[in-house]
């Protein structure tokens, strides 16, 4: 099978075109010739679902758009009438920029309308193939040309360097020594013949690293023998996400080498839906490549593990607040990962409230398929979630819990769209909360560091820029409190200036104030040659923050804090980004 | 982890690493047109090299495909950058124009002074330059410039991960045009 050639199609869609006839398995070819325009797709999408007068969102309306490419030039019923079966080509690079709408930002591969269809097509598998189409010839949403290059040449889809990956491992380990009171507690790297070799998403050390502290006072009450790789180390997998199967691959394989390299028993893979699909699923695929020396596993069987064997005791009156919890579409409906989570939350909650429809029926987050990092498609997205909004009031409960970081930050974001009176987290906090740790006896307190209370921030100016003065106020203090030099604005003008006149160390900056808003002075001061080596913590309860973190017109901010704010969150994070570290 | 072979004056060493870390005279770094870092080695370069890359890249461009600017490496071990735009994507006539950005590359270098120079696997990865097409661009091409001019001491090969490696490292090791293999 090739395309028919036509001297007026534009380069990039023969391109397309000739790739395409490569990405045609078995699965693909039949779920692109087995539509039968029944309907049942159509309810089980949340886009649908918000968009009730918009066709266009049907998912085998989207289908179509790819299904008639196959038919026009694969299938022989395109072939010979054309016009019957809708068949039409793709010519132009409008064309293609249509097709981009439509596969990146009216879908996020939830895979719902899947298990609906009763002729078993798979739309997400060729709307993936696609997205890999389109990106092989430059054609993605830049939120999806960022990730994907940082991933390519970084090593991790959140451009975190090297020496900041083993400096925030290195600055946990000093919290959890000090929260646990004991020296031997740490974080080890690169330790060979270990038990367990645990992989990480790059979120969390760039905005999460408690997960990471959480986890290592989970593996140290069990004795485990385990390590973090300094490589290698991100299990998470953006080709899943942009179609490309090379980058699924590389990823893959960076993976796979180091546990091999370190000789680890298991790879233990951190709550995040998509790294554990792409991991352990998709991977050895992708990367051509047989796993058979090391095992791989989700923290969460790790750590429901250490409950049963009695290596770990956790007490669950700890965690009181109602809880429900929220499937990932990769754990849930691609990988059937779903009764593990809700055993471990009994384990470690008193108050677990299932939501309706739930495991491999239960709603998208509306943040997977990469859509956290297409701004453009923001609204869009906001406007999808109104279902999964009702679903997670319904509940009753206080605490949204979840095994992904995506859907940490998809929730996150519509918790805050439809004001909904919920926080999320994951597994690993809350088992972490309700860990019951014998005191260590007679720790050698000389070797323990100890943070200075006051002064900290001694030497140091920091520029808090909000339009709402109480939170100036309340940060200003804090700051004031540990040393800093303070300086207030209140709204965007002021704080440009300010930053001119006074070049502080660092800027706190919220992103919604009136006239300039934050996103636009933050770029003004990264695009200014005397203000760009400012250092900038984004203090924010809107998502126009993932424009700043995923698009990157510019280097991105070095931290964020999402409000509502608390001291530690303030105090952690601009001592991080400070480089303010503990004296021994 | 090396290989390393010798053509004519000038040694071509194949390692694998961060292109942005090393201790090198200069480094390429495949740009885009409007010369703004942006992400993947473009974060590496800005983080750990300071704001001054980008102040004066900003003064450089935008540039078209095959042609090339140097810039100073700011606080980055290497003391110059190259920053080449290479063809991406499937382009029309890839691999001439690749061919052509490596000459450029080379000939840049030469009127800087440079005698040491890292290559990344010219616009593999996220460009999508299929790998094995590149390593023999690649290769041809220093054959030829450093046939034609020699003077350039050293030129690295910086493979990101053992998938870039592999290729490069099998075509050195039956590179057969020329027989001055380091011992």
């Amino acid at each position: 099978m090739s395309p028919a050639t036509n001297t007026e199609r534009s380069h990039k869609a023969q391109k397309v075109l000739e790739r395409f006839d490569k990405k045609l398995s078995r699965q693909v070819v039949s779920s692109l010739v087995s539509c039968v325009h029944c309907g049942m797709c159509t309810d089980s999408c949340h886009y649908v679902l918000a968009n009730p007068d918009d066709p266009s969102y049907a998912p085998a309306y989207k289908a179509d758009r790819i299904r008639r490419i196959f038919k026009r030039h694969f299938d022989w019923t395109g072939r010979v009438a054309p016009w019957w079966v809708h068949a039409r080509s793709v010519y132009t690079d409008d064309d293609l920029e249509e097709l981009k709408d439509i596969v990146f930002g009216k879908c996020t591969n939830c895979r719902r309308c899947t298990i609906n269809c009763p002729m078993g097509v798979d739309f997400a598998t060729f709307n993936r193939m696609a997205r890999g189409l389109l990106v092989s010839v430059g054609v993605m949403p830049e939120g999806v040309s960022v990730v994907s290059k940082d991933q390519w040449e970084i090593g991790n889809q959140m451009g975190v360097l090297k020496e900041d990956y083993i400096e925030t491992l290195e600055w946990m380990a000093e919290e959890l020594q000090m929260e646990l009171n004991d020296p031997e507690a740490t974080i080890p790297i690169d330790v060979p013949d270990c038990d367990i070799v645990y992989s990480i998403n790059p979120r969390e050390i760039k905005y999460d690293p408690r997960t990471i502290a959480d986890a290592a006072k989970i593996f140290y009450a069990a004795g485990e023998h385990w390590t973090m790789p300094s490589e290698g180390w991100d299990m998470t997998n953006f080709g899943l996400f942009s179609g490309d199967d090379d980058l699924g691959g590389a990823v893959a394989r960076r993976l796979y080498e180091k546990v091999s390299d370190l000789r680890g028993k298991t790879l233990v893979i951190s709550e995040c839906g998509h790294g554990y699909r792409s991991t352990r699923c998709e991977g050895p695929n992708w990367a051509k490549q047989d796993i058979n020396d090391f095992a791989m596993e989700s923290s969460v069987s790790t750590m429901l593990r250490y409950i049963r064997d009695g290596r770990i005791t956790v007490d669950k009156t700890r965690n009181t607040t109602p809880v429900t919890f929220h499937d990932s579409c990769n754990n849930a409906r691609s990988c059937g990962f779903f009764e593990e989570p809700r055993e471990l939350l009994n384990l470690v909650c008193s108050d677990f409230r299932e939501m309706y429809p739930n495991r491999a029926e239960n709603y998208c987050c509306t943040g997977g398929g990469g859509a956290m990092s297409m701004s453009e498609y923001t609204p869009r997205r906001l406007k999808s979630a109104k279902i999964k909004a009702e679903q997670l009031k319904a509940t009753g409960a206080k605490i949204v819990v979840t095994s992904c970081h995506n859907c940490v930050d998809g929730l996150s974001d519509l918790i805050r769209h439809y004001n909904l009176d919920m926080k999320v987290t994951q597994l690993v906090n809350l088992v972490a909360d309700a860990l019951v740790i014998e005191p260590k006896a007679e720790a050698p307190e000389a070797a323990v560091p100890v943070a200075t209370a006051d002064g900290e921030l001694a030497g140091y100016t920091i520029l808090v820029a909000d339009d709402e003065p109480d939170l100036v106020t309340f940060v200003s203090t804090l700051l004031e409190d540990h040393g800093a030099t303070v300086i207030g604005a209140s709204n965007g003008e002021e704080a440009l200036s300010l930053a001119r006149a006074h070049k502080p160390d660092l800027i706190t900056l919220d992103i919604t104030m009136p006239g300039m808003s934050g996103d636009e002075v933050f770029v003004a001061l990264r695009k200014d040659p005397d203000l760009r080596g400012i250092k900038a913590c984004i203090i924010t309860g809107r998502p126009e923050l993932r424009r700043l973190i995923y698009e990157r017109p510019v280097t991105p901010p070095e931290g964020y804090i999402d409000k509502p704010v608390d001291e530690e969150s303030i105090l952690t994070n601009v001592k991080k980004i400070l480089e303010v570290h503990h004296e021994s | 982890m090396n290989e390393t072979i010798r053509i004519g004056d000038t040694t071509v060493r194949l390692i694998k690493g961060d292109i942005t870390d090393q201790e090198i005279e200069a480094f390429v770094y495949y740009a885009r047109h409007n010369l703004a870092l942006g992400s993947g080695f473009g974060t590496a370069i800005t983080v750990r090299g300071g704001p001054d890359i980008q102040k004066e890249l900003d003064t450089l461009g935008p540039i078209e495909t095959t042609e090339v600017v140097v810039s100073n490496a700011g606080e980055l071990k290497a003391d110059k950058i190259i920053h080449a735009v290479g063809p991406r994507f499937q382009e029309v006539d890839l691999p001439a124009k690749l061919a052509t950005t490596i000459r450029n590359c080379l000939s840049a270098a030469r009127e800087h002074d440079i005698s040491s120079l890292a290559f990344p696997p010219m616009g593999v990865g996220f460009y999508g330059v299929p790998l094995d097409l590149c390593a023999r661009i690649m290769l041809a091409t220093f054959q030829e410039v450093l046939r034609q001019s020699p003077g350039m001491r050293e030129i690295v090969i910086c493979a990101n991960d053992s998938r870039e490696y592999e290729p490069f490292r099998q075509l050195l090791q039956n590179f057969s045009t020329t027989k001055e293999y380091v011992q």
